[in-house]
């Protein structure tokens, strides 16, 4: 038999034994709610009907702004209105969200326009602009003018981020007590009559990736469809890029740091030590989380995004935060994922030795570098 | 036929195994016996590749072992395990196809296999919910499901109830009549004699003796002399201080002696302090054996 039907073999049992579990159909249900109330929380959140501040410069012609708070009423908004000194009180405070909106009548009797910090409510344009019928007119203006495209990349980039590190170290966790498992109950020992470890530490990897795979093909398709559904954006030409990007990426960063979780769960010997020897594993994917969060999606271009676009365990979260937004070098891309494969590359080379040496052995915590003489073929005490 | 030849291995400065070498021919019941720690387990794995030997070789066919040929061997090893929360009809048939059987042919084995050790009733069960004996029945199963030329069991009898290794005694019978050799490790000696034709004892990782029992107890230069005189009360072993007593009781007295021993003298001896109802001359039992053998 093939090292390709056996390594097949290890995936299919770990797909279908784990694609079959009540953990994998949690997992899915939880996070396609947590998809679904992100998209949709804050639109039922901001369409509920709060108060409505318009703030007003100048003196409108008489019955506009009794106009205005009829039409509100009849429209089921609650709206206050306010005098503003000038213009710039009224900008600042548009920009820090106290107030909706502003009508500014110029006392020369030229158009008056609505100002919006961007984005009006169209409920409030409606019935403002409903007071001026006649002219003059009103026009309209937005201190802040919106790119959709820009928020939606935004929103891709952010999304995308937390999306990776959940289903990196979802997935990546299974193989951490799917092998302590096996060690566990012993049951390595049988299987490692016909395969051989790395083989079987390959199939584990693959089968569990599958299952992350579609998870976030899932996860991917229902928050993009709900998304544009719900009408929380419109779908920017780029959208295929950054779901392949984001596909890729994962594939890379699993492979990555399910290896890396893989071999040190072959260093303990039961569940309680598993969380412990793959603490290092885990402070380093946490710190390549909250660095993308915090300070590349600030400054996806800067030095720092730049500089960790380079570093393997780091580059799984940024880069494709970074390539969301539009803001990395082709160049930096394809080295970046190269780099990417040969550490995985390294690790599979590395971390497969440590894995065939430590996998066998029973009573207590192995140190890396005695796994490591271990192993070669195989190892373990007995009578 | 299984060769293994000048098998060692050390773990840092304990020796496990120091040059042992013994076969297993097809069809031949082999137990394999030795002290706690003498290296039995050890042996076991390294024909699995579990354990690398530093020096010697293991050969199947007269070809030295590689995974092809452990594919077609069955294994069961002295830490029992399966996976917990996996069906035992699913388990069984991930094991024959990862031995090579088609997913067809797996799934006919399997069925085969539970029906004929009884746990055709518990196909979809998860193993976890199965009793401690079925467990180790469905262990035993992932060593056979694909019907192996050899089978490699470690302490198969170990912690099996009288019916358990009546069962466990009637399959390994049966598999070995069918062609397949088969080796295992017990420390249950007087079960071994029954089951066995052949022996390998195996003290501090060196093979202290192998071969047919018959050959091996005939082969000792030890006999056990059993002698009874009606009211002697043992007296008449006064007239003959060479002889080593082992056991005395009433009447009865058990005695090691050479393989050489005049018993016409021994025998004249006795009758002449009485009647005597038993004088029986016999080579020492497996576990005799085993003793002497371990012993010395």
């Amino acid at each position: 038999m093939s090292r390709g039907r056996a390594i097949w073999l290890v995936a299919r049992r770990e797909l279908l034994e784990r694609g079959r579990s009540r953990a994998f159909l949690l997992s899915l249900i939880v996070s396609v709610a947590i998809i679904l109330a992100g998209l949709f929380l804050p639109s039922i959140i901001g369409s509920s009907p709060g108060a409505q501040r318009l703030g007003v410069i100048g003196t409108p012609p008489a019955g506009v702004i009794e106009a205005i708070e009829a039409t509100a009423t009849s429209a089921g908004l609650t709206l206050v209105v306010e005098p503003v000194a000038d213009l710039a009180t009224a900008e600042d405070r548009l920009r820090d969200d106290s107030l909706a909106a502003v009508l500014a009548v110029p006392p020369d009797g030229s158009t008056p326009a609505l100002i919006v910090r961007s984005e009006p409510n169209p409920l409030l344009q409606q019935v403002v602009a409903a007071a001026f019928t006649t002219p003059p007119q009103i026009s309209f203006r937005e201190l802040e003018p919106a790119d959709p495209n820009r928020d939606t990349s935004f929103i891709f980039a952010n999304v995308g981020v937390i999306l990776l590190f959940i289903s990196i170290f979802t997935f990546g966790t299974w193989v951490l007590t799917g092998v302590v498992e096996e060690k566990q109950s012993r049951v390595v020992e049988v299987v490692l009559a016909t395969i051989e470890a790395r083989d079987l530490l390959i199939g584990k990897v693959l089968g569990i990736g599958l299952l992350g795979l579609a998870q976030l093909v899932l996860m991917v398709g229902v928050g993009l469809t709900a998304g544009v559904l719900a009408g929380r954006f419109s779908l920017p030409p780029t959208t295929a890029f950054a779901v392949v990007n984001l596909l890729v990426w994962f594939v890379l960063g699993y492979a990555f740091y399910s290896t890396a979780l893989g071999v040190l769960g072959a260093l303990a010997s039961r569940m309680e030590e598993a969380s412990n020897a793959s603490s290092p594993v885990s402070f380093i994917a946490m710190g390549a989380y909250f660095f993308s969060l915090i300070v590349a999606l600030n400054d996806p271009a800067g030095v720092a995004a730049r500089i960790a676009t380079f570093i393997p365990p780091v580059s799984p979260m940024v880069v494709p935060l970074r390539a969301a937004l539009g803001a990395i070098e082709p160049w930096e891309f394809g080295l970046s994922v190269i780099l990417m494969c040969v550490a995985i590359w390294v690790l599979f080379v590395v971390g497969g030795r440590v894995y065939s040496g430590a996998v066998l052995q029973t009573g207590g915590r192995m140190k890396l570098r005695d796994a490591w003489r271990a192993s070669g073929g195989g190892s373990g005490r007995g009578g | 036929m299984l060769e293994i030849s000048d098998l060692s291995k050390r773990y840092g400065s304990v020796v496990a195994l120091d040059g042992a070498t013994f076969t297993v021919r097809p069809g031949r019941l082999v137990g394999f016996l030795g002290p706690n720690g003498a290296g039995k387990t050890t042996t076991m794995r390294c024909v699995f590749g579990l354990a690398r030997p530093d020096r010697g070789s293991i050969t199947w066919q007269g070809q030295p072992i590689s995974r092809p040929h452990r594919l077609r061997f069955g294994y069961m090893p002295e830490q029992r395990g399966l996976y917990p929360r996996m069906k035992v009809a699913d388990q069984l048939s991930y094991f024959a196809q990862q031995h090579g059987l088609s997913a067809r042919a797996a799934s006919e084995a399997t069925a085969r296999w539970l029906d004929g050790l009884g746990l055709g009733d518990r196909a979809g069960a998860k193993l976890e919910a199965l009793s401690h004996g079925n467990q180790q029945r469905v262990q035993l199963g992932a060593a056979l499901v694909h019907d192996p030329e050899l089978l490699v069991l470690d302490e198969p009898f170990s912690g099996l109830d009288p019916l358990g290794i009546d069962t466990m005694s009637a399959i390994l019978r049966e598999r070995a009549a069918a062609g397949v050799g088969v080796v295992f490790s017990s420390h249950q000696l007087d079960l071994v004699e029954d089951l066995c034709e052949d022996v390998v004892i195996i003290n501090r990782g060196r093979i202290a003796a192998a071969g047919p029992i018959g050959d091996l107890r005939a082969a000792s230069t030890k006999r056990h002399l059993e002698v009874e005189v009606a009211g002697n009360a043992n007296a008449w072993l006064a007239s003959r201080p060479d002889l080593t007593t082992v056991e005395q009781r009433g009447d009865f007295a058990r005695l090691l002696v050479p393989v050489d021993l005049d018993l016409g003298a021994v025998l004249a001896a006795a009758t002449s302090a009485g009647e005597v109802r038993r004088f029986t001359f016999q080579p020492p039992t497996l576990s005799e054996l085993f003793m002497e053998v371990v012993r010395s």
